[in-house]
């Protein structure tokens, strides 16, 4: 049982990390533009396809394509900064729809130009770890979680120890107040949609070759996202971090435990009851919300 | 710049050498015409886009070079002449809606004489269709059939009762193996395979350690589902009918998580792709059902399929790599369907489902086979006879041995009603 338990911890453990950086990326973006971006999770997707281009199709190391993902999927970020954000920034209404269009595009260039079949990703690393006889952990997996805690830390000291963290922060709380203090309201914008959207092709760079990678793959991740940010409360990054933790141990371990549709529904009930208790979310705070 | 909406530049010169070459080939265009005009249309209505597209689009890319060899061999010899076929495809994306607009898109509008599916979740939507024109439809899921629609037909894949075949094999040759778990998608092709699963194993004595775990298609993260699976260590892990793109990471968490025993599933699609994400050993002995077509088994003179080795070489030059469970399908019920269509000389579907029936047996591709399934599915429009069990060895698919379902039913049928009953999937029940 002892065995049982920390195999299921571990699953969660990994659940945990990939999710933190995908809602994680969704709250900087939404802290920042003030939009709800539909398409994030196919940005993870684009993230995962990045690697079936690079390292199952071009043979090029792994943790390079994972580099690069993280780079293009920003770029891409940057490109829906520019070309549709920017322009609809007094139109929150606008920016959402525009999201859904943009997500539209991406899982339409998937389909054309890899096909709508999943993807075959070969094992980035066949080594497991051995920590007990029924308690395992893949190395790929234990990837995920490092690389989590080493993004999420270094995004925390960026964001509470350097000039452009606080403006990104200051430009995040009131936008007005930021640029009349001098801060390039277009600058934070910018970064802040290249990070958040790396992180996002990060987690699907990183999870590729353990997933079904095909053009509809993140529809269910930003489910499990849009619950997380609300029950950690929108805007805030560290509730995304502690939500992300919470669903994902509750979610894994009622999957396990009873059953994965229940978890389902337990997650969601799991909204409800913050909702209920914080309407702000574990973390939020009025005007966030 | 020129003027008006003429977008060529059409001088009287070229007009008239445009006619002379037009008049200088029409002969030769006419020649062909009675071969190019007589043309017989079949519908194929599958999924070819989303998670379950490699149990449509394969069979499609089958079909193709069954047409192409259909053809090239004179076409289909009917009362009025030789006729060409032709496939028209339209991609249902596994949704019932859209199986609707195809169904009648493909007999309304393209004058189809067939409809060929995959079936389960998509067929409630073209259940009207059929039942309102009368159209000839096969299924690979008999699951769909039922008294309501005598058009329905499942010439090939009596899914998931074949299903039994592997479970009595392994009963048979490894009787030291007791216990077992096993997961599903909780959908149409998931829930009828687990209530034949668990038939199979209560008659070849394999205990169930626990329910079986059903979980919800959208899942991409199977770590739990199998840490699950493990707790109680079975010697046996059945992936039902999961499709493709769960049993690769499920078989990949398996192998990571350290389980070594016996799997067992309904396919094993692209198995090269879980023996790269695992290892050869960890596949040895993986047990499923629908084999390679270079198979030398395959050569037996039962076999109803016009050289499989054949077949599976072109497939394989065309598609490499995507060989997969239902490459072969549809088009062994094209063969099905072309004996009876050539037998009744028309395309018309009455008249081809009766000569297709005539005698309560016909030529499966796995052997004579009878049409059955009323106590199963309520209607005799089943084709049943032997089924493969295929083993992975040394990398390599090969069919162990067939068996006959009927054979197994007779013994055990009983038990495969209760537990359909069970699970809700007697054809009283939908």
């Amino acid at each position: 049982m002892v065995e049982f338990l920390a195999q299921t911890g571990l699953n969660a453990l990994y659940a945990a990390s990939y999710l933190s950086l995908i809602a994680v990326g969704l709250v900087l973006i939404f802290g920042v533009m003030r939009v709800i971006n539909f398409a994030h999770g196919e940005l993870y997707m684009a993230g995962a396809y990045c690697v079936v281009a690079l390292y199952a199709q071009g043979r090029a190391p792994f943790l390079a394509a994972v580099a690069a993902g993280a780079v293009f999927v920003g770029l891409l970020g940057l490109l829906m900064e520019r070309a549709l954000f920017r322009p609809l920034r007094d139109n929150p209404l606008g920016g959402l729809v525009a999201s859904i269009g943009f997500l539209m595009i991406l899982q339409a260039a998937a389909a054309m130009g890899f096909g709508v079949r999943m993807q075959n990703i070969p094992p980035a690393s066949q080594e497991v770890l051995v920590i007990a006889d029924r308690v395992r952990l893949a190395l790929p997996r234990l990837w995920v979680i490092i690389a989590a805690a080493v993004l999420l830390s270094a995004l925390w000291l960026f964001l509470k120890r350097t000039r452009f963290g606080w403006a990104l922060r200051a430009s995040a709380q009131d936008r007005e107040a930021a640029a009349l203090q001098g801060i390039s309201i277009d600058r934070t914008a910018r970064v802040a949609m290249f990070i958040g959207a790396a992180l996002a092709g990060i987690a699907g760079a990183l999870t590729a070759p353990m997933v079904s990678v095909n053009p509809n793959m993140g529809h269910s991740v930003i489910i499990s996202a849009f619950i997380i940010i609300i029950v950690g409360g929108i805007g805030s990054l560290e509730g995304a971090v502690i939500a992300a933790f919470a669903y994902a141990f509750v979610h894994t371990f009622v999957a396990t435990f009873a059953d994965a549709v229940i978890a389902d529904i337990v997650g969601l009930l799991l909204m409800l009851a913050v909702l209920i208790v914080r309407p702000t979310g574990l973390m939020g705070t009025r005007d966030r919300a | 710049m020129r003027k008006g909406w003429s977008l060529l530049p059409v001088t009287r010169r070229r007009f008239i050498g445009g006619a002379a070459a037009g008049l200088a080939l029409a002969p030769a265009a006419a020649r062909r015409a009675p071969a190019q005009d007589k043309v017989v249309r079949i519908g194929f209505l599958a999924p070819l886009t989303g998670p379950v597209a490699a149990w449509g689009k394969p069979g499609l890319d089958g079909c193709r070079i069954w047409a192409e060899r259909v053809n090239a061999a004179g076409g289909i010899r009917l009362a009025d002449g030789s006729h060409q076929v032709e496939f028209v495809p339209y991609d249902d994306e596994y949704d019932p809606a859209t199986a609707r607009v195809g169904a009648t898109k493909l007999v309304m509008e393209e004058g189809v004489s067939f409809v060929m599916m995959l079936g389960g979740d998509p067929w409630p939507g073209a259940q009207p269709v059929a039942d309102r024109t009368g159209m000839l439809f096969s299924t690979l899921l008999p699951s769909d059939l039922g008294p309501d629609t005598p058009t329905l037909i499942a010439p090939a894949e009596v899914h998931p009762v074949y299903n039994v075949t592997a479970v009595d094999w392994l009963a048979e040759n490894r009787p030291e193996l007791k216990t077992a778990v096993m997961c599903a998608q909780d959908d149409a092709l998931g829930l009828p395979s687990v209530a034949t699963y668990l038939a199979a194993f209560e008659a070849a004595g394999i205990e169930m350690l626990e329910e079986p775990i059903l979980f919800d298609p959208a899942t991409t993260d199977f770590a739990p589902i199998v840490t699950r699976m493990l707790a109680r260590g079975p010697q046996i892990v059945c992936l039902d009918t999961c499709y493709t793109d769960y049993v690769h990471p499920i078989c990949e968490q398996l192998f990571q998580q350290g389980f070594r025993g016996q799997v067992l599933s309904c396919t094993a699609d692209f198995y090269d792709q879980i023996i790269a994400r695992t290892s050869k050993e960890w596949v040895e002995g993986m047990l499923f059902q629908f084999p390679d077509f270079d198979d030398p088994a395959l050569n037996a003179d039962f076999i109803n399929f016009e050289d499989p080795n054949g077949f599976f070489a072109t497939y394989n030059e065309r598609h490499p790599g995507e060989w997969g469970a239902v490459s072969w399908e549809y088009a062994s019920i094209m063969d099905l369907w072309k004996a009876a269509a050539e037998k009744a000389g028309s395309a018309e579907p009455a008249a081809v489902l009766a000569a297709m029936k005539e005698g309560g047996k016909g030529p499966h591709i796995f052997g004579e086979a009878e049409w059955w399934g009323a106590d199963l599915f309520g209607i005799d429009n089943a084709l049943v006879g032997n089924w493969p069990v295929v083993a992975i060895e040394d990398g390599k698919a090969r069919i162990k041995e067939f068996r006959s379902i009927p054979a197994w039913y007779d013994r055990h049928g009983e038990i495969l009603k209760k537990w359909m009953t069970e699970y809700g999937q007697m054809w009283n029940q939908r």
